[in-house]
C-alpha cells in the first residue's frame, strides 16, 4: 500500500517538477557556495572553486595547531610584517592582494583577534593589525570580559536575567583554551549555506507531501478509497508513511549530498575544531565544534521539516485542500521575518519552528529561556518541543482520516 | 445477507435528504429509482458508511454497521456516481491497490484482478493507463474494483451514468450476471437500467420510499390508465398540460400520445398496457420526463 501511495506522488508532474527544482536548487547552492571559496596568488592574481580551497588548505595547514600565546604572538608579528611592507601600503591594487595573499595562511588566527580585541558589539577589520605582540596574552581573557562588559552595560541591564548572565559568562568560561585550530573551510562553508538548503528543501518538499490526503478528494476516489475495509486505518497509515518516507528521504538524501559536494570540493579537515576559531562564531556560547553544530543543524533541520511539513499534511487532511496545506511552509518560515523587528515578541520568535531550519545561525545568537529558575539555550528546547509536537501531530492526522465519515 | 434500514434520516441543515426511511433488503437486485435529488446517493452513502446517519439505523446481520466499522466493509462493494480514479495508475496497478485496500493477499489479488478483467472486457487494457480509457472502460473498471473482494453487498450508484446505449446495455447484462448470491442495489433515474433485472423496484422521492415491489406490482399499484391517442399538432400543448404524457410520436398530420390518466382522454383513445416508465412518470409528474429513458 505504501508503494502505491508513493507511486501517486511521484507519478504527478508537478511533484516531479518540484523534484527537478529540488536538484537544480542544489546544484546552484554549491556552485555558489564553492565558487564563493577564493585563494589570492602570491602575483596578486585570484583564483576561486576547488582549487583556491587547496592552496588555502596548504597554507592554513602552516598554523595548524594549538593557538597558544606564542602563536598569537607570532600571528601578530606576521600581520605586522605584511602591514610594512610596501606592496601593503602602496596604491596599486594589485600590489595590495600580493600583500593580503601573504596573510592568507593566519587569516582565520587574524580574524579571532579582531573579534577578541573589538568592543563587544562591534566589529574593527583592522583591530588586528593595532596590535602589539604583548597582547596575545590578554587574548582568551578578552573574550569573557568583553561578554562581562556587555552584559553590565545599560543597555543590556533588562535583557537578561541574573540567572541568563551567570549562564552565558560560565559557558564563556568553560571554552577549553587554548583552542586548536586547522584548515576548516569545508565545514564553515557548508554550514554557511546549510540553513538555506534546508528551508529550499521543505518549501520544495512541501508540493510533494501536501496533495497525499486531499488527492483522492480532488479525484473524487475517496468514496471507494474511504469505503473499503482498510481504507480508514492502513490506508490512512500508509499515507502516513509515504508522507513522512518522503520528507525523510528528501531530506537526508539531498543533505547528504550536499553534504558530499562540499567536503569533497572543499575539504573535509577541522571537523573537530571549535566553532569559536570560525568566522562569526568566536561570540558562541556552545562549547562544540563544527562537527557537532553541523550535526545539530542537521538534525534539527529535520525536526524542523517534519514538524512544518506533517503540519502541511493535518492541515490538508483536515481541510482536504493541497493549496491551502503547500502554503504552511512559506506561512511558517517567512511570518517570523516579518515580526523579527518587533521587541516583545523576540522570546516568541526563538522558539518557532523556523528556528529549527537555522540552527547554524541561532547558535551564534544569544536565545535563553529560563524555566522554574533553570536556564536552558534554545536549540535543546526547539529539538524536544518539535519533536513532542510531531509526536502529536501524526496520530492526530490519523484520527481525522479515520473518522471521516462524521462531515 | 440481510440488510435492514430502520427509519433512516439524514439531515443537511434543515435539508432533509433521507427522510424516516425503514427497509429491508436481502439476496437480490433492488433498483433504487428516483429523480434526481430524490436522496438516492444520500441514501446509498450512508449505506457506504460515508455519511453518519442524523438519526435510525442501518444494521447488517442485525449489527449496526458503523459499530462493525472494517468488518461490514470488507463483505461491501461500491461504485459511486462520481467514480474517481487515479489518472496516473495503469488499470492493473489501480485494482491492484484496491485489492489492497480491500486487504486481499498479493497473490488472490492477482488472481481476482485477472478474472474481474476477464469478466468485465478489459483483460487487453490492463496495463493501459487509467486515464486513456473511455467512459464505458472507465465504468467497467469501477465495476471490477467494486467486485474485487466479493463483496455480499454490492452498491451501485447510477452506473450507466454518461453510457451509450450499447454499453448501458452491456454493463446491464454485466450487474445481471454478478448479482448471484449477493444483495445488489442499484440507483438509477433511468427506468430500463432496472425494469429487466431488478427483483424488487423501491421509488424514493423527497427522501422517502414511495412504493417498493416487483415492475408488475409497480404497475398494478397505478390508480390510473395509459392511453394511446392521436390527435393534431395544434392540440398537443393542451394535452400535455392537462395529462400527464409519457410519449409523443410525430406524425404526418399530427402526433400520437401516450397519456396515463384516469379518465378516456379523448373519444378515439385505446387503453394500452401500462410499463414501468409509465409508474415513473405517474409518480414523478413532469420531472420524470428525461430523453434518456426513452431510449
Amino acid at each position: 500500500m505504501l508503494l502505491y501511495e508513493l507511486k501517486k506522488v511521484l507519478g504527478k508532474t508537478v511533484n516531479k517538477v518540484a523534484l527537478l527544482l529540488l536538484l537544480a536548487a542544489l546544484v546552484i547552492v554549491s556552485t555558489l557556495a564553492i565558487g564563493g571559496v577564493s585563494y589570492t596568488e602570491p602575483d596578486g592574481s585570484s583564483i576561486s572553486g576547488m582549487a583556491a580551497a587547496r592552496q588555502l588548505e596548504k597554507v592554513k595547514k602552516q598554523w595548524e595547531g594549538y593557538i597558544t600565546e606564542d602563536v598569537l604572538r607570532a600571528v601578530i608579528e606576521a600581520n605586522d610584517a605584511v602591514n610594512q611592507s610596501p606592496e601593503y601600503q602602496s596604491d596599486d591594487v594589485t600590489e595590495n592582494n600580493m600583500a593580503y595573499s601573504r596573510k592568507q595562511g593566519f587569516s582565520d588566527i587574524r580574524e579571532m583577534l579582531n573579534q577578541a580585541f573589538s568592543d563587544f558589539q562591534t566589529y574593527d577589520y583592522f583591530r588586528a593589525d593595532s596590535l602589539s605582540p604583548e597582547d596575545a596574552g590578554a587574548f582568551y581573557g578578552k573574550r569573557a570580559a568583553s561578554l562581562r562588559e556587555w552584559l553590565d552595560s545599560e543597555e543590556m541591564k533588562d535583557q537578561f536575567t541574573e540567572n541568563e548572565k551567570q549562564y552565558l559568562i560560565r559557558h564563556y568560561e568553560e571554552m577549553e583554551t587554548p583552542v586548536y585550530y586547522t584548515y576548516a573551510d569545508g565545514w564553515e562553508t557548508l554550514l554557511t549555506y546549510t540553513d538555506t538548503m534546508i528551508m529550499l528543501i521543505v518549501l520544495i518538499t512541501g508540493f510533494l507531501v501536501s496533495g497525499i490526503f486531499p488527492g483522492e478528494f480532488s479525484l473524487k476516489a475517496d468514496s471507494v478509497y474511504f469505503s473499503s475495509r482498510f481504507g480508514r486505518n492502513r490506508g490512512v497509515r500508509a499515507k502516513i508513511g509515504a508522507g513522512i518516507l518522503l520528507i525523510s528521504v528528501i531530506y537526508w538524501g539531498t543533505m547528504l549530498l550536499y553534504t558530499g559536494i562540499m567536503l569533497f570540493a572543499l575539504g573535509v579537515g577541522g571537523g573537530s575544531c571549535v566553532i569559536q576559531t570560525g568566522l562569526g562564531g568566536w561570540k558562541s556560547f556552545y562549547n562544540i565544534t563544527f562537527f557537532q553544530k553541523y550535526l545539530l543543524s542537521v538534525m534539527g533541520g529535520y525536526v524542523g521539516s517534519l514538524f512544518i511539513l506533517s503540519l502541511a499534511m493535518l492541515i490538508s487532511a483536515k481541510t482536504r485542500s493541497a493549496v491551502l496545506a503547500v502554503t504552511v511552509p512559506f506561512i511558517v518560515l517567512f511570518i517570523p521575518s516579518f515580526l523579527s523587528g518587533v521587541n516583545p515578541l523576540t522570546k516568541v520568535l526563538g522558539l518557532l519552528p523556523d528556528q529549527l531550519l537555522q540552527i547554524s545561525s541561532v547558535i551564534n545568537q544569544f536565545s535563553l529561556y529560563e524555566l522554574g529558575g533553570k536556564v536552558i539555550s534554545s536549540v535543546p528546547i526547539l529539538l524536544v518541543l518539535y519533536s513532542c509536537l510531531c509526536v502529536i501531530i501524526i496520530p492526530w492526522t490519523y484520527q481525522i482520516c479515520h473518522r471521516i465519515q462524521d462531515r | 445477507m440481510e440488510l435492514r434500514l430502520n427509519n433512516l434520516t439524514k439531515q443537511f441543515g434543515d435539508f432533509t435528504a433521507v427522510d424516516h426511511v425503514s427497509l429491508t433488503m436481502s439476496s437480490g437486485v433492488y433498483g433504487l429509482l428516483g429523480v434526481n435529488g430524490a436522496g438516492k446517493t444520500t441514501l446509498m452513502r450512508m449505506i457506504c458508511t460515508l455519511l453518519r446517519p442524523t438519526g435510525g439505523q442501518i444494521l447488517c446481520g442485525g449489527r449496526d454497521i458503523f459499530k462493525l466499522d472494517g468488518d461490514y466493509r470488507k463483505i461491501l462493494g461500491y461504485l459511486p456516481q462520481d467514480f474517481g480514479f487515479y489518472p496516473e495508475f495503469t488499470v492493473k496497478d489501480y485494482l491492484l491497490y484496491v485489492s489492497a485496500l480491500k486487504g486481499l493477499r498479493p497473490a488472490v489479488a492477482k488472481r481476482r484482478v485477472r478474472e474481474l478483467a476477464e469478466g468485465v472486457g478489459l483483460s487487453k487494457h490492463l496495463n493501459k493507463k487509467m486515464k486513456k480509457l473511455s467512459g464505458g472502460m472507465k465504468r467497467r473498471a469501477g465495476i471490477a474494483q467494486a467486485m474485487l473482494n466479493d463483496p455480499k453487498i454490492l452498491v451501485l450508484d447510477e452506473p450507466t451514468a454518461g453510457l451509450d446505449p450499447n454499453e448501458r446495455i452491456r454493463f446491464r447484462n454485466l450487474i445481471s450476471e454478478l448479482s448471484e448470491d449477493r444483495l445488489v442495489l442499484l440507483s438509477t433515474h433511468i427506468v430500463s437500467d432496472v425494469e429487466y433485472i431488478a427483483n424488487e423496484i423501491l421509488l424514493m422521492g423527497e427522501g422517502k420510499i414511495l412504493h417498493q415491489g416487483t415492475a408488475d406490482e409497480l404497475i398494478d399499484s397505478m390508480p390510473e390508465r395509459v392511453w394511446k391517442c392521436r390527435a393534431e399538432k395544434s392540440e398537443v400543448p393542451a394535452l400535455m398540460k392537462k395529462y400527464r404524457v409519457s410519449n409523443i410520436r410525430s406524425e404526418a398530420h399530427g402526433a400520437e400520445l401516450r397519456i396515463i390518466s384516469g379518465e378516456k382522454p379523448s373519444t378515439d383513445a385505446v387503453p394500452e398496457e401500462a410499463a414501468l416508465e409509465d409508474v415513473f412518470l405517474y409518480y414523478f409528474g413532469e420531472k420524470g420526463v428525461d430523453d434518456s429513458a426513452l431510449i
